[in-house]
């Protein structure tokens, strides 16, 4: 019997071969779906495909200001179509003739200029598949397959990207920092009278200062009611979670729940933790915190290569008690890497066969994040980021559970 | 005003919104609107949602039914919802595509809707719709949402203007950190914690701060680079109040823009000047593209206008699509960041944008304090 071969995560990347680990898996599906050429406009494709980083803008402005990368089969570099600046990172994995000027697939007039581009890379009867499609696309029938509608290229990346390489986990676990120094700034911050956007004010500022490339969501600072009918109204008649910040001044024993995360070097991170406001924990908020600890001692005991989704499900409503700790409209846990939720997901509503199909593979990297409610005594809410293992699974962060 | 709460936008603004893209929809013969994305979702329902940076693959957002004005969308809660959308038409988050096609159909007037439209479109998109409405045309919706949105009302224009002035504060309150020695990221971070501290979490761009090249027209090193006293730095400065969208663009050198030269500034203005005459209502964006190539000033690879208000607005001018450029006519109540951007070899790029309002006797100028007429960062 040979041992388990250990995971090691080094202290820092090496980029040149983390973009030559992402071509290979991509050549590689390509090559499995018999895709000659894959276009990619989602941001966060983009940024797996060619490496390069730009600090994310809204989603409404990236709508016409959105870099656009080609994959050809044959070829290790790929072809980004940008406006973005040239930086000492595009230059570095740019050559010239693979660097053009932004393509707008957002007008006609913008199809046309990129399929007389596309024709210069490659031959006209290649394959070709995209991971978002355009009204403007669609008009010109460009880039259409036999139904009528173009081959669906984001499962290429989809499938590259879901097992990390030590080099993705390095930069993962440096986001993960780098969110966990401005939540430490944070929570020193947390009294009576501070408002919800203060504590987002000084998360920010910290996350910039520490290298991040940008915020990804609005930080959540959420105020927890004691019952769920105190709170929104919802469809699932559970908890409403996560509610956007105001101006909200806090009060002395509010009990926060705190959902962010930034990006890093092209990978998103998360935190998520319960904060009292004021006070420390009663005793009914700590026995809440030990079941919450049990039930995350249960799920991470059957958590390694090999097991499924299910059975990670399973042991978290067993240790539940038989109901399911976790918010209906979300999961149990979810995948984290250059999206912010992205596979696995591990007890969503795409339903109990899915997750008992969903087998966890070594270098997944994983978001368990289990609740506790107790109706009219309100509830705890954390994250716990690890990465999976031949023989079990690897914490990403060390981060406090103060006051708990 | 402090905001404590979250509150739909205003009973007025829904009702002529709504009124501008029913009437789209009847010119159109759109009976089913399905928007996913956030602009398109909010002009229509009016509701606030969790802001996320970056793009986002298509899914129905929000549903608009033309023969009874219902208005569905996907939500798990009721925080933010108006009255005039009722909880039964409140649809939980989901992952799993055959809900997502359950809620389509059970929409009232789904099973009559021949023409349904979407504003984006994922390879599934055209599968999916099929099977909802197996009998109805899919076609554009996102050309149809940009025409109703194009024209900005009055208390749009007011909801911009505020934007506009925190994007200003917020900046002028980050300049205090602009000395020898600060890098992009720095100023950025001071200009993030401004804004959120003024009580608005949510920018359009997180590239606020840019050390323009003296050997590359569009070039930078990298974000922690450090500002130098021969450095010209561009700012930009965007805001998210409310939905609606403030946005201005600046320069400035440590030691005063004149420090670095004369020569670009001029010609800045000379550029600036001829862009804000053909600010005219009637003009087409060609106008604005003849301005730089009257002045022999190169347009820079990022659109010369582009439209303000919940985000993707028209127009859309940039030198890369002319021909689009010119089929766009300015009219009154167009709302646009318009871009001057001169480079000069061995110096660097001077970067100057306003929000510019078209008015029936020419532009208005949002911003209080106009690049034109003041070179510092401090309104």
């Amino acid at each position: 019997m040979g041992s388990v071969p250990k995971l090691v995560i080094p202290a820092s990347a090496d980029l040149a071969r983390m973009r030559r680990d992402r071509m290979h898996r991509i050549h590689a599906a390509m090559g499995e779906q018999g895709i000659d050429a894959l276009v990619l406009v989602g941001n966060t494709n983009v940024v797996y495909a060619t490496g390069a980083i730009w600090p994310l803008a809204d989603a409404g402005r990236v709508i016409f200001e959105r870099p656009v990368a080609v994959v050809l089969a044959d070829d290790d570099v790929p072809h980004l179509f940008s406006p973005l600046h040239t930086d000492d990172r595009l230059r570095e994995i740019l050559p010239e003739d693979h660097a053009h000027g932004p393509a707008h697939l957002e007008f006609d007039e913008g199809v046309e200029i990129f399929a007389e581009r596309l024709a210069e890379l490659i031959p006209a009867q290649a394959t070709v598949a995209l991971d978002e499609w355009t009204h403007a696309l669609r008009r010109a029938g460009s880039l259409v397959g036999k139904n009528g509608a173009p081959i669906d290229g984001g499962r290429v990346i989809s499938k590259a990207k879901a097992i990390k390489t030590p080099d993705e986990l390095a930069l993962m676990r440096q986001g993960l920092q780098i969110t966990e120094q401005g939540i430490a700034e944070v929570q020193a911050r947390l009294a009576p009278g501070v408002r919800q956007t203060e504590l987002t004010a000084t998360f920010l500022r910290t996350i910039f200062e520490g290298g991040a490339d940008a915020n990804i969501l609005d930080p959540i600072w959420q105020i927890m009611p004691e019952r769920i009918a105190d709170g929104p109204w919802t469809t699932t008649g559970d908890l409403a979670c996560p509610l956007l910040t105001t101006e909200r001044e806090l009060a002395k024993g509010d009990v926060l729940w705190v959902d962010t995360g930034v990006s890093f070097e092209g990978f998103h991170s998360d935190f998520g933790r319960t904060w009292i406001v004021g006070e420390e924990p009663t005793a009914g908020q700590r026995a809440q915190f030990d079941r919450w600890r049990s039930i995350m001692d249960a799920v991470l005991s059957v958590t390694r290569a090999g097991a499924t989704a299910a059975d990670l499900t399973a042991a978290a409503i067993e240790a539940n008690g038989g109901t399911k700790p976790w918010m209906p409209h979300f999961y149990l846990g979810h995948g984290l890497g250059i999206d912010s939720a992205e596979m696995p997901y591990v007890g969503s509503d795409i339903g109990e066969v899915f997750d008992a199909s969903l087998v966890l593979a070594p270098g997944m990297v994983l978001v368990l994040e289990p609740i506790v409610w107790e109706d009219g005594a309100g509830g705890y809410r954390a994250e716990e980021v690890l990465v999976i293992t031949e023989d079990g699974w690897d914490p990403m962060t060390d981060y406090t559970y103060d006051p708990f | 005003m402090t905001v404590t709460e979250i509150q739909p936008d205003s009973a007025q603004l829904r009702a002529v919104r709504r009124e501008r893209v029913l009437a789209e929809m009847e010119t159109a013969g759109i009976d089913i609107l399905i928007t996913g994305r956030e602009s398109n979702a909010r002009y229509v329902s009016g509701v606030p949602r969790l802001w996320l940076a970056g793009s986002r693959p298509f899914g129905p957002g929000c549903i608009f039914v033309r023969a009874s004005g219902d208005i569905h969308l996907v939500s798990t809660w009721d925080e933010g919802v108006p009255d005039d959308i009722p909880r039964e038409h409140l649809h939980g988050i989901t992952f799993n595509s055959q809900n997502t096609l359950a809620m389509l159909t059970g929409i009232d007037g789904a099973a009559a809707a021949r023409t349904v439209a979407t504003d984006g479109l994922m390879p599934s998109t055209v599968g999916l719709l099929r099977k909802a409405f197996p009998d109805a045309e899919l076609i554009d919706g996102e050309q149809m949402m940009r025409s109703a949105r194009r024209i900005k009302t009055a208390e749009e224009v007011d909801a911009i203007r505020a934007s506009v002035r925190l994007a200003e504060d917020s900046l002028a309150v980050a300049a205090k950190t602009f000395s020898a020695g600060v890098t992009e990221r720095g100023l950025t971070a001071a200009f993030m914690e401004a804004m959120a501290a003024a009580g608005v979490t949510t920018p359009t761009t997180q590239d606020v701060a840019w050390i323009t090249s003296p050997t590359d027209r569009w070039a930078r090193s990298t974000r922690d680079a450090a500002v130098s006293p021969s450095d010209l730095v561009a700012f930009d400065a965007g805001v998210i109040r409310n939905g609606y969208v403030g946005e201005i663009g600046r320069t400035a050198a440590v030691g005063g823009l004149e420090s670095v030269g004369n020569a670009p500034l001029s010609r800045w203005d000379e550029l600036w000047d001829r862009l804000l005459t053909a600010c005219r209502p009637g003009a087409s964006g060609a106008d604005l593209l003849d301005a730089y190539a009257t002045t022999d000033v190169p347009a820079p690879p990022v659109p010369v206008a582009r439209g303000l208000g919940l985000g993707n607005d028209l127009p859309l001018v940039t030198h890369e699509l002319p021909r689009t450029a010119a089929e766009q006519r300015l009219e009154p109540g167009m709302v646009f960041a318009l871009t001057a951007y001169v480079w000069e070899e061995g110096v660097g790029g001077v970067y100057g944008q306003e929000p510019v309002l078209i008015t029936d006797t020419g532009p208005s100028l949002l911003s209080s304090t106009p690049f034109r007429d003041s070179r510092s960062l401090t309104p």
